[in-house]
């Protein structure tokens, strides 16, 4: 139970859910990652990823590169400002959150 | 959301998160075989100098092993994603190449060829490169190389020819062929366990 007059964070829900969770992560930790790389990291299915992705996009959160590097198509992502912020955003809100079931 | 969320569930976010930026972080693709490349290059060339084609031996080789290098690297480095820590890594190795290729080639064109300049210029250069990357990654094992390699290159100034070319082919073998070994099995070491998060 929180304290009367102390406010707990809401979770992002674009964040929240796992996958997107752990691609945003990975993207924390890179510059620019290619579809192949995070669908390896993750275990994820195509489908499952491109879907996860889009979400991500479309909150804003990272940017989408298509090219041709030697004749092969590449699809390469970003994390972008926004989705930087709200990724520190999202963990700050997780540790307050700890700290409040850690202490009921 | 926070209603549905218990203590445990909100712990295995947070180590998803750090999973999976350590996981990001630790994708710089291995260059141990380019130290153990360029070692090999550097014996090869030695060896070939000391058969009396002092004109061609290095030109030659270096740039073989320029072109190898650029063909190995290219073909390890794809899939990678690039990190801030690699691309600085990258940097200072690219910028003393390209340095060193070019400052050395210009000493052997204008015939100031001197084994004491040399390996005066080689130590000093790979000792600045081998010790910004080994601060950058807080890898001591390549800081000793740093050191071994300045250690090489003043010592190439003193004794005879012979000596500084002593001094030469023994840093090129422990920093180069016995270095790359071992961070190639550190890679492997570091990959092997690794799959996919699965989340």
């Amino acid at each position: 139970m929180s304290e009367p007059g102390v406010e707990l964070p809401e979770l992002n829900p674009v964040i929240h859910g796992k996958l997107r969770l752990a691609l945003l992560s990975l993207l924390a930790g890179v510059e620019e990652a290619e579809f192949t790389w995070l669908r390896t990291k993750t275990g994820s299915t195509d489908g499952n990823l491109g879907a996860q992705l889009q979400k991500l996009e479309e909150a804003g959160y990272v940017t989408v590169e298509k090219k041709f590097v030697q004749r092969k198509p590449q699809t390469l992502y970003r994390m972008t400002e926004q989705g930087r912020a709200a990724l520190t955003e999202y963990v700050q809100a997780l540790k307050q959150l700890l700290g409040q079931a850690m202490e009921a | 959301m926070k209603s549905n969320t218990t203590g445990q569930e909100l712990k295995e976010q947070l180590d998803l998160i750090q999973t999976m930026i350590a996981e990001g972080r630790q994708s710089t693709q291995s260059w141990g075989w380019s130290f153990l490349l360029w070692g090999v290059a550097y014996y090869i060339a030695a060896a070939w100098t000391m058969l009396g084609h002092t004109y061609w031996a290095w030109p030659v080789t270096m740039t073989v092993a320029i072109v190898l290098s650029a063909i190995i690297g290219s073909r390890v480095s794809r899939g990678h994603p690039e990190t801030v820590f690699g691309r600085a890594i990258g940097s200072v190795w690219k910028v003393m190449g390209v340095t060193l290729f070019v400052v050395l080639a210009g000493l052997g064109v204008s015939g100031h060829y001197n084994i004491h300049v040399y390996m005066a210029i080689i130590g000093g250069m790979l000792a600045v490169a081998n010790g910004t990357s080994s601060l950058i990654l807080r890898w001591k094992m390549q800081f000793v190389c740093g050191l071994m390699w300045l250690g090489a290159g003043v010592a190439g100034s003193f004794g005879s020819e012979n000596q500084a070319a002593i001094a030469f082919l023994a840093a090129v073998f422990f920093c180069q062929i016995v270095f790359g070994i071992y961070a190639m099995m550190l890679d492997a070491r570091r990959r092997a366990p690794r799959g996919a998060a699965h989340v």
